[in-house]
């Protein structure tokens, strides 16, 4: 199953030259490696390793998890809404599972 | 003594620890930032070495590193941090978190190439521990802000 990603923006429709968050939820349990099942096994790690963030096909932002990100993670940025373009996100867990996600970035 | 010189006696005194705490205070922020909760540095130590090659000594605490996290979490396994340089956003080139006592002490890398120096996301913590932001600006200095989150329940257990 690939990865779910969410992709938002705040505010929705930002003023040229004005801050824009991105907010990006990717749906995942992250599964550090460390915990055990209710039969004692240790749960095999399982997170996200890789996250993308490209602008018009250019990288803006890598964001590299390590164990320690929660389940469900947030990743948020902040960037100067200077144009409209399109934002694609990429990621990639430890299993070799990948998601992807494009938002367009509008401006009011 | 009565009960008149015994207050002015008394608040002299306490003005004068006053002041000596705030001395020590200030001698302690120019030599080393202050021992936090829970700090475990030969673990941070390591951390740092494997991802940045750097170790402890070579962080330099600043003012214009922001970091917003709870001193108190209920759950380790979410515990949410906000990260924001005051710098150019063309001088920083990634932002690092360490928490001390987890087994891998690197939380997240991020690598910025055009947004602004500003990262939020949500980590596990694995016990009482200080978590510490580390910006990595272009011209190779570390800057570092830390702040200690005590946790009731462990968040990689």
């Amino acid at each position: 199953m690939p990865i779910n990603l969410l992709v938002r923006f705040s505010p929705a429709k930002p003023k040229a030259g004005e801050e824009v968050r991105i907010q990006i939820v990717a749906q995942h349990a992250m599964e550090p490696g460390t915990r055990r099942d209710a039969s004692g096994k240790v749960i095999p790690a399982d997170h996200i390793t890789e996250l993308n963030v490209l602008m018009d096909n250019q990288l803006i932002a890598q964001v590299k998890p390590g164990p320690g990100t929660s389940a469900n993670p947030l990743f948020a940025f902040k960037m100067k809404a200077s144009k409209a373009g399109q934002i694609k996100v990429t990621c990639k867990d430890l299993t070799g599972q990948t998601g992807e996600k494009t938002a367009d970035l509008t401006l009011a | 003594m009565d009960r008149r010189t015994f207050l002015k006696a008394s608040a002299g005194a306490v003005a004068g620890t006053m002041l000596a705490n705030q001395l020590t205070s200030a001698l302690a922020q120019t030599q080393a930032p202050a021992a936090l909760e829970g700090q475990d540095l030969a673990n941070l130590e390591k951390g740092l070495q494997q991802v940045l090659g750097k170790g402890f000594k070579d962080m330099t605490v600043s003012q214009q590193v922001k970091l917003v996290a709870p001193t108190i979490a209920e759950s380790g396994a979410n515990v949410p941090v906000e990260i924001e340089a005051s710098l150019p956003a063309d001088q920083v080139k990634a932002i690092h978190c360490f928490s001390d006592k987890n087994a891998n002490p690197l939380l997240f890398t991020v690598i910025l190439n055009g947004v602004l120096p500003y990262y939020a996301t949500r980590v596990r913590v694995a016990e009482t521990a200080p978590v510490r932001a580390i910006v990595e600006t272009k011209d190779g200095k570390f800057l570092m802000a830390s702040q200690s989150v005590r946790v009731t329940v462990g968040g990689c257990g």
